[in-house]
């Protein structure tokens, strides 16, 4: 190969000292230009941060008394009285709550219209759970005028017409529902386009939670409709019994594909599993509304038993500082950092979203499978999801910081 | 609270970089992360039974272990170890030649591969093709040398035994290929790789365009086996090793000044002292939002004027895991690009001016590289296209999801016209990522993650050769994308590479001047 002797231009010392100015143009170009003050600000920055922020400060305007369904759905806007961040029918916000010494999150599916959003609202709905940490307080304790610190909206339990049926069939028990109502709101407004056929399970006629709201959706929507299943009555017009997957091939459209979508208690969860396999549905077509990790880990496979009712230690740290905590193992190491007053962060509380990711530097735990979303590199290196893992020996973590006030 | 001799802010992959340079030099250094995870774009996502990786494709400038690139080089001497997988092609590439016949090749890693491969395609350029190589292999060595003396080399040897990336390296890509008399289609061919820079081949300058396209082409492309965030994980894991402390969800929201000199940074996990920052960030951010306007420069109010936010790629991807494997889904290679023109020219304005975004994009299977990538019987795939600011601006949130969500559809329709593969029916999880995405966890201006154009006057050697005016604030370096080196993940961890060792010798200056 002869040696390349390349000239762009006429001359090849005039090419040379092209590149050789190089700086000399650019220094040029740079001051020949009037100075600007430089804004940070750029629109579609301001939009991101609109559509996910930090963190909501809301206030209640208004509570509504479910009665015997014993829940009371919060109203909730901003303070500021601008509209509130647009989100997908299904998603959750997790509210962070003061409570006592203790710093806690909670995630409520949203179940309002997402065009209400845009009028600055939202709706929750907090059911009675006694002997709970978090729901009777809010319950009992909350009023209107009062604030409330939430996350933005967030989760992946909606509708997407790339991936899902034209038609869904949902299977919701008690407070389960509220993510649906959402999703037969956003159906009825022209926001969301698919069929939902909802089977909703509650205990009896009395216990049905947004009975008139579902009625007077589906009278205004033919695309949603709602088939009451009620376990504990045997009333006309309803369906008995539990939704089995004899009931679910009943309001299945007869012929084409359709998506099954579940939202309930962890005992629905466990119930509704072989009745799905009864199915035989491709996972595409079978999506689940991740819930709180499980509150009795010894009854699953692989749970190391002489750890069930053990007291660890715990080490956490986080940025600067360091604390001395104890674990008690049949909680997940979350609610160990909740009830030491530590503002760490935490989400949805199932495992799915990740936020609460931390380093485990020593020792170990106990993750339930249905939890385990962790990414690969985060198992191999030590990283852990708080919010779904059962501390097992002593342990040091080092969690993130936190945005508060 | 401790003080620190570095606090490398943002752990993207320069910061990343900067940081792992730092404490190797002996420096104590804090890695602060606004986000909850290291790497910014280097990162992943869990969907269901899928683990997606957000951002890359192929990492340039690694190489094999007998032909090492900067990048595996630099890693080495970080000692960063993780699992790789080289690629088996450069691309495949579905287009129109300039005369508006019908292109498609697929183009082999390896010059002389590659070489083979264009004169199949384009009889009779193969001496042409080897000319070509030759001055990319003196552009390559030219770069090297430059980088290394840190803005002092010497023009002797310069002209001497570069002279050849000198006459050529200010010019524009295509007035290069077109002097250097490469056939047309060649040509047509060797655009394809514009959108890695995200500037077109008449703006952007020779010797950067040569820089990478060798380096794709000589030393192959490489992909960490489980997505990027294994990459970012096995940095930070390291740089902990040697005795850096990271702090996750630490936002800086101001950097403090005694005088001129930069003593702090305060975050929203409390105040921090430190003597330097080298600041993961975007100029523009930290010159609007984060310091005092009149410790700002008159030079640095020009240059971002000059720069007039003249942002390259904002960046819109669609992710998809299907519950078919690759193979079911005849899916052979491992990216395809299809630009609707092989004219870079038209086919960045249209981009820039959000016109027909749809038709220009690359489709990724990560299966075909790595076979277990996903569950067995499943496959991810991915489109990428640039976008410009037009359409994403003024977007209402109450249009976003659906606005997101049909360019997506359009694409997926373009793929199966263009090749054949049709994914509709089979996907299992899907997301889109936009600006306002990469905006939101990247915190880069307009979602753009390239930074400032890399072209014209603000091209990749000018602003190499500008080092010693492009930093005026006493104790604060940004790096990123929007630094020397332009953008693109090898481009941005060198750039924190590069900037950390010139902290560094600030800093060692500073003591034994006894300013510190």
């Amino acid at each position: 190969m002869s040696k390349l002797n390349i000239k762009i231009g006429l001359f090849g010392k005039l090419d040379m000292l092209k590149f050789k100015n190089m700086p000399k143009v650019r220094e040029k170009v740079i001051q020949s230009t009037p100075a600007k003050e430089i804004s940070g600000e750029f629109k579609i920055n301001t939009n991101a941060a609109l559509l996910h922020p930090d963190k909501l400060n809301l206030l209640i305007e208004d509570i509504v008394d479910r009665g015997k369904a014993n829940a009371k759905t919060f109203v909730l806007k901003s303070t500021d009285g601008k509209s509130l961040p647009y989100f997908r029918a299904g998603q959750y916000i997790s509210l962070k709550l003061p409570i006592d010494e203790s710093f806690v999150t909670r995630s409520y599916s949203l179940c309002s219209s997402p065009r209400d959003a845009l009028n600055g609202k939202y709706a929750i709905t907090v059911r009675a759970n006694p002997g709970g940490f978090v729901a009777d307080r809010l319950l009992c304790e909350k009023n209107i005028g009062d604030s409330l610190q939430a996350s933005g909206p967030h989760g992946q339990f909606y509708y997407e017409d790339l991936r899902d049926a034209r038609t869904v069939i949902g299977l919701a028990g008690g407070s389960g529902i509220t993510p649906f109502l959402s999703m037969a709101y956003a159906i009825r407004d022209g926001i969301e386009d698919f069929n939902l056929t909802l089977l909703f399970g509650s205990r009896d006629e009395e216990n049905i939670l947004f009975k008139n709201e579902l009625s007077e959706i589906a009278a205004q929507c033919s695309k949603f409709k709602v088939v009451h299943v009620l376990s504990e009555a045997d009333t006309e017009g309803y369906e008995h019994g539990f939704i089995t997957a004899e009931l679910i091939k009943k309001y299945a459209p007869a012929e084409g594909e359709y998506s099954v979508y579940l939202c309930g208690p962890e005992a629905m969860y466990k119930f509704i599993k072989p009745e799905i396999e009864k199915l035989g549905l491709p996972e595409r077509l079978y999506r689940r509304k991740m819930i709180d990790v499980t509150s009795t880990p010894w009854e699953l496979d692989g749970y190391p038993m002489e750890c069930k009712d053990k007291v660890f230690n715990l080490t956490v740290k986080q940025c600067a500082d360091e604390y001395k905590i104890t674990a008690n193992a049949n909680e997940p190491v979350l609610v160990a950092l909740e009830r030491a007053g530590i503002k760490a962060p935490s989400r949805c509380r199932s495992g799915e979203c990740g936020w609460c990711r931390s380093r485990l530097i020593s020792g170990t735990v106990f993750i339930p499978k249905e939890n385990e979303l962790r990414r690969w590199a985060d198992v191999h290196y030590g990283y852990i999801h708080p919010c779904s893992s059962f501390a097992t020996s002593d342990l040091v973590i080092e969690v993130p910081g936190e945005y508060l006030d | 609270m401790a003080k620190y001799d570095v606090v490398v802010v943002g752990s993207g992959n320069a910061g990343m970089s900067a940081a792992l340079y730092c404490i190797l030099a002996g420096k104590k250094t804090l890695l602060i992360e606004k986000h909850n995870l290291p790497g910014g774009a280097a990162s992943s996502f869990v969907r269901g039974r899928f683990e997606i990786e957000p951002s890359l494709h192929e990492l340039c400038d690694y190489g094999p272990a007998d032909n090492p690139g900067d990048i595996r080089q630099m890693l080495d001497t970080y000692g960063v170890k993780l699992d790789w997988v080289e690629c088996k092609d450069c691309f495949r590439a579905v287009s129109k030649y300039h005369d508006g016949t019908v292109m498609d090749v697929t183009m082999p890693a390896g010059v002389e591969a590659f070489i083979d491969s264009m004169e199949k395609y384009v009889p009779g350029s193969r001496p042409k093709m080897t000319e070509l190589f030759t001055l990319l292999d003196e552009i390559i060595e030219g770069i090297s040398y430059t980088s290394k003396s840190k803005g002092n080399a010497d023009p002797k040897v310069l002209q001497t035994k570069y002279a050849n990336m000198l006459r050529t390296g200010a010019y524009s890509t295509n007035k290069v290929l077109r002097t250097l008399g490469i056939p047309q289609k060649c040509q047509d061919i060797l655009q394809t790789y514009w959108s890695y820079i995200g500037i077109d081949l008449e703006r952007l300058a020779f010797i950067h365009y040569a820089a990478m396209v060798h380096k794709y082409i000589s030393r192959g492309a490489y992909i960490p086996k489980h997505t990027s965030h294994q990459l970012s994980t096995a940095m930070i894991e390291r740089f902990r090793e040697l005795g850096g402390e990271i702090w996750f969800n630490c936002r800086a929201d101001e950097f403090l000044f005694d005088g001129k000199k930069l003593c702090g940074v305060k975050t929203n996990m409390g105040t921090i002292d430190c003597d330097y920052v080298l600041a993961n960030i975007n100029p523009d951010l930290i010159y609007g939002k984060m310091m005092p306007k009149e410790l700002i420069p008159e030079r640095e109010k020009k240059l971002s004027a000059a720069r007039n936010r003249n942002m390259s790629s904002r960046m819109y991807t669609v992710y998809l895991c299907c519950d078919k494997s690759a193979e079911e889904l005849g899916i052979k290679d491992y990216a395809i690009f299809l630009p609707e023109t092989t004219d870079s020219v038209k086919a960045y304005n249209d981009m820039i001016n959000c016109v027909n975004n749809d038709e220009h994009f690359i489709f990724l299977c990560y299966n075909v590289e790595i076979t277990d990538f996903s569950p067995e019987g499943t496959c991810v795939c991915s489109f990428t296209t640039a976008v410009g600011p037009g359409d994403w601006n003024d977007l209402k949130q109450e249009d976003y999801f659906k606005f997101k969500n049909e360019m997506a559809k359009k694409m997926l329709k373009n793929l199966k016209a263009k090749t054949g593969i049709d994914l509709e029916g089979h996907i299992e999880e899907f997301e889109v990522a936009t600006p306002w995405t990469f905006s939101r966890y990247l915190g880069v201006p307009e979602g753009a993650v390239y930074g400032y154009e890399v072209a014209d006057w603000d091209g990749m050697m000018a602003r190499m050769m500008s080092l010693d005016k492009d930093y005026p604030i006493h104790g604060l370096r940004p790096i990123g994308a929007a630094g020397p080196r332009g953008d693109g993940y090898n481009s941005a961890m060198l750039c924190g590479q590069l900037i950390a060792s010139l902290a560094v010798r600030d800093l060692d200056s500073w003591k034994e001047g006894g300013l510190s």
